[in-house]
């Protein structure tokens, strides 16, 4: 049993540290020593996001080790969870929402959007990924179809903020009040919500999660 | 004094006659005169007439030979996605591993890309400000050169997992940087500002940044001080409290600091290297001038009576700033001054 909590304890810190392979390994050693793959999921891979959230909040947040901490995540999930599971279990309770993430029209940076969506996804939202420069009325034509709570729209540009804008003016002309719209992106972080007429400007990846996740689900 | 003389009393720490100022005006300057981004980032000529005119209304100490952050990756053959009114990016890379990078050419400057469209623009602000104001060109440093042309995602992975591969890359881009850099010097710019946003502690760990970046733009500043440049002056966005440190041994002389540092912060990280800031720049789009006014004392404040401070913007002023903003920065200086002396 020692020996077990000790491998799980490694699973997290080579997910914290972005060891891909190493990950990979440790959880096969984990299942293989009978750990049953929910308890893999909620014990370690949920314990290395806290843990990584925890150091976004002290302010030692940086793309590289997200992406790489996602990239080890995502291949346990890939390599060893799915391989044991006919329907991967979402890492966390998913709060049953489902958002419709794109990067905003005038910008084609991506990267930022994929980091959002690979921790979302993670933590069992169902993302509606749809690209790069897409006019406004796209994500609300999405989120209709999608029946989605909310849309996350992504921008490195203030130049874009007419278009970030023009999101909440469709949804509202659309009878879609209820679609909550939040951004992110490191231009924009500057602009507070009512000057892109969003609810809420995520600072980072995590902070996008939090709001998402302290939100009621929504019946849209 | 001059703006030239201004702006090197602070580099150097010796007291100025007024704080100087040097803001980020780029786009901003072509929407001022009526240009399109697209016609900015494509005409040298165009460059150096909406800086020139820029620095004319708003009064400050610096002009910019700088069109957008793609010219390098373009140059190297990168495919770049162009907008009449918005600044080109770069659409797709131009090679897909580091093998493929390490068989690309250093540009040649009078020919590639748009370098020649900058160059252009120096020739022409050394032409009309002489000595009098620093011409300062921008030039990308070699972490955002190598994300460039392989893309951010694939750089990123490679530095992570294959860190000689990722220096094999970075000794070229770092070569690319050298001879862009010096080309623009040779072609009337006093001094390169180096502009390495993805070397930021945002988007690397600080332990790659002294490993990567830090030797690297060492070797850049000394080459373009001995080119003759009076200024080493690194652009770096975001919170850079953890590697503010090192600069002074990188050889930096003026560091921009962006409002996610609070001055006195830089100031005591800096270890006497001037700084540039740290107004933010979106309060150029969404505030009055007297609200700008209010900020830029607010900053003087902070910076009490350390002659190396230079009041500009951390980053890029908007390009739909409103167009009064820009005066406020000069305007609040010599306000700040006067109510000093009564």
């Amino acid at each position: 049993m020692e020996q077990k909590i000790a491998n799980l304890q490694s699973l997290i810190e080579a997910v914290v540290n972005g060891e891909n392979d190493r990950s990979v390994v440790l959880a096969e050693c984990l299942v293989r020593d009978g750990w049953v793959v929910e308890r893999l999921i909620h014990e370690g891979l949920t314990a290395a996001l806290r843990s990584l959230d925890a150091k976004c909040t002290n302010e030692e947040f940086n793309l590289l080790e997200i992406m790489l901490a996602g990239r080890a995540m995502m291949a346990v999930m890939d390599k060893v969870v799915a391989k044991h599971l006919s329907v991967v279990t979402p890492v966390m309770v998913a709060p049953g929402q489902t958002i419709v993430l794109g990067t905003i029209k005038g910008d084609i940076h991506e990267l930022g959007k994929h980091v959002v969506k690979m921790l979302l996804k993670a933590n069992g939202f169902k993302v509606i990924d749809i690209g790069k420069d897409v006019h406004p009325a796209n994500f609300v034509k999405a989120a209709a179809i999608e029946g989605a709570a909310s849309i996350g729209v992504s921008s490195l540009i203030t130049l874009t903020i007419p278009y970030i804008r023009e999101i909440r003016h469709i949804l509202d002309a659309e009878g879609m009040q209820g679609v909550t719209v939040l951004a992110g992106g490191a231009a924009i972080q500057q602009a507070r919500p009512e000057d892109l007429n969003v609810d809420f400007i995520a600072k980072n990846a995590f902070d996008a999660l939090h709001f998402l996740c302290a939100r009621p689900p929504s019946s849209t | 004094m001059t703006s030239y003389e201004r702006l090197l009393s602070a580099v150097q720490g010796r007291r100025p006659d007024r704080t100087p100022v040097a803001p980020e005006v780029f786009g901003l300057a072509a929407r001022l005169s009526g240009y399109r981004i697209a016609d900015y980032v494509k005409d040298g000529g165009v460059i150096a007439e909406s800086q020139l005119a820029a620095r004319a209304e708003g009064g400050y100490d610096i002009l910019f030979a700088f069109a957008d952050l793609s010219v390098e990756a373009e140059a190297l053959g990168c495919v770049l996605q162009f907008e009449a009114d918005a600044y080109p990016s770069v659409e797709r890379p131009c090679v897909r591993d580091a093998k493929d990078a390490l068989e690309l050419a250093i540009p040649d400057t009078a020919r590639d890309g748009r370098m020649p469209v900058v160059l252009d623009a120096c020739r022409r602000l050394r032409e009309a400000a002489h000595d009098d104001c620093v011409i300062a060109a921008c030039v990308m440093g070699p972490v955002s050169i190598a994300s460039q042309i392989m893309g951010l995602e694939s750089f990123l992975y490679l530095l992570a997992d294959s860190s000689q591969k990722a220096e094999r890359v970075l000794d070229f881009t770092e070569r690319v940087a050298l001879a862009y850099g010096t080309a623009l010097m040779r072609a009337g710019a006093h001094c390169p500002v180096v502009f390495d946003p993805i070397a930021s502690p945002a988007v690397i760990p600080p332990s790659l940044f002294f490993r990567h970046e830090g030797p690297r733009l060492k070797r850049l500043f000394e080459h373009f001080s001995a080119e003759g440049s009076p200024v080493s002056w690194v652009s770096i966005a975001g919170d850079i409290h953890k590697i503010m440190p090192t600069f002074r041994n990188i050889g930096i002389n003026l560091a921009t600091l962006d409002y996610e540092v609070p001055l006195v912060d830089g100031f005591r990280l800096a270890g006497g290297v001037a700084l540039n800031g740290n107004l933010k720049p979106y309060l150029f789009v969404t505030q009055t001038p007297e609200e700008i006014k209010h900020l830029v004392k607010c900053c003087l404040r902070d910076a009490g009576k350390r002659h190396n401070f230079i009041l500009g913007s951390g980053c890029e002023i908007p390009v739909e700033s409103i167009r009064e903003n820009l005066r406020a920065l000069v305007d609040g200086v010599e306000e700040y001054r006067q109510e000093a002396v009564a």
